[in-house]
């Protein structure tokens, strides 16, 4: 019993120092990383295309306001890659993102709506003419 | 050794876990506006019209709205986790309405397409009531020319007025006889399109000449006393016939008396048949 606690006991000390290169590892990665920041290029084409297929469904139509958002904080997060504000560049490419996103979702449910009240009403006026026809007649 | 070495461990735990504690609630906080994100997910996954409609926006703004109730120390991080996630809620909101509107299409179509069906079918009942009018209207004019005792002929309808119409010799309408006057007006207002010819006939009693100008101004009594009825004057003409047209024999006193008579011939017209 005593003996297999000490075995442990060894194995322990052994993983400590593990975990101690293992941090110093990623310590020095990290300095790295800061050193020489990349840019989101995913993050900022992910927004040109969600910008693109909003431009495609007619949204300055419907959410201009909100595609606008999102070309604006394009441009920011470009801006910022300059600046090598990286975090900040890829925290306005993913909202441009979500704004181009919700532009073209918005856009799509307003036309969405726009049909089902066109047919609303030509149902109505249907109803009308009839009602008028057979008026007439009595 | 082991036993010391584990009591330090404990001690150590002890005193820092208040510290780590302590550390925790000074530092990292839950961002603002995570909250009311969360509310807003929820109304939209409690909406039983919505919630169904756009499950993989709804998941995706779930785990966005979790992201941003993770306590952050980054405040401007905490901020920008809230914003994609109050998004991602609108978006999920939108595209679940989008797809309520096409489902509600359906129906819509359907209530379009009844709408016409019955416009259609009533148009077809007019059509059918039109028809019905027309026959009722036929059967009225068959009654009409039975009443007025007209005689259905190549040259039109013939209603015949007896010469109890008149004094003997004299050319004014009596009042007696007047009943069956006003129904022929009637039935002429009622059917605009026929036009009428009067002709005045008498036996041969006195003067051709005298005759010939009695039968005239007989016929013409019948056409004014029409005018006044509201017949259209262009459509009535008045003829004096005279004793040459005699309807029986003028040797006895019945044969005389049918042959002193106006006569009237409607016209037969396409229109009112």
């Amino acid at each position: 019993m005593t003996h297999r606690l000490t075995r442990m006991k060894v194995i322990g000390v052994h993983g400590s120092l593990l975990q101690l290169i293992t941090a110093v590892a990623i310590l020095f990665s990290l300095v790295a990383c800061a050193t020489v920041p990349q840019p989101p290029n995913q993050e900022l084409a992910a927004a040109e295309t969600a910008i693109n297929s909003a431009d495609q469904a007619r949204a300055v139509d419907y959410a201009s306001a909100e595609l606008q958002e999102a070309r604006t904080k394009l441009a920011a997060a470009r801006a910022a890659v300059q600046q090598e504000k990286m975090i900040l560049a890829q925290q306005l490419a993913e909202q441009s993102r979500v704004d181009a996103e919700l532009a073209l979702a918005k856009a799509e449910a307003i036309k969405a709506k726009e049909i089902n009240d066109e047919m609303m009403k030509s149902t109505d006026v249907m109803k009308q003419e009839m009602q008028r026809n057979t008026g007439d007649k009595q | 050794m082991n036993t010391q070495i584990y009591r330090f461990k404990k001690l150590i735990a002890i005193t820092l876990t208040p510290v780590i504690f302590a550390a925790c609630s000074a530092g990292p906080i839950k961002p603002e506006g995570a909250d009311m994100a969360r509310n807003n997910l929820i109304q939209l996954q409690s909406d039983p019209q919505l919630a169904s409609r756009a499950p993989v926006a709804i998941q995706e703004a779930e785990l966005a709205v979790r992201a941003a109730e993770v306590p952050q120390e980054d405040v401007e991080l905490g901020r920008h986790l809230v914003f994609m996630a109050d998004r991602k809620i609108a978006i999920a909101t939108y595209q679940a309405q989008s797809r309520l509107s096409e489902d509600q299409r359906k129906m819509l179509s359907e209530q379009r397409d009844n709408a016409r069906l019955d416009s259609r079918t009533r148009e077809a009942d007019r059509a059918h009531m039109d028809a019905e009018i027309a026959r009722q209207q036929a059967a009225d004019l068959q009654r009409q020319i039975a009443e007025l005792n007209a005689k259905d002929t190549d040259r039109g309808l013939v209603v015949t007025l007896g010469d109890l119409l008149f004094d003997t010799g004299k050319a004014t309408l009596k009042g007696g006889t007047i009943g069956h006057l006003n129904k022929l007006a009637a039935f002429l207002n009622q059917y605009p399109d026929r036009t009428v010819m009067i002709e005045g006939h008498t036996d041969n009693v006195g003067s051709e000449d005298f005759n010939l100008g009695l039968s005239q101004r007989r016929a013409n009594s019948v056409m004014t006393y029409l005018i006044h009825q509201g017949v259209a004057s262009n459509r009535l003409t008045a003829y004096g016939k005279g004793e040459n047209f005699a309807i029986s024999d003028n040797e006895s006193a019945t044969g005389r008396q049918q042959n002193r008579r106006v006569e009237i011939i409607i016209s037969n017209t396409a229109a009112g048949q």
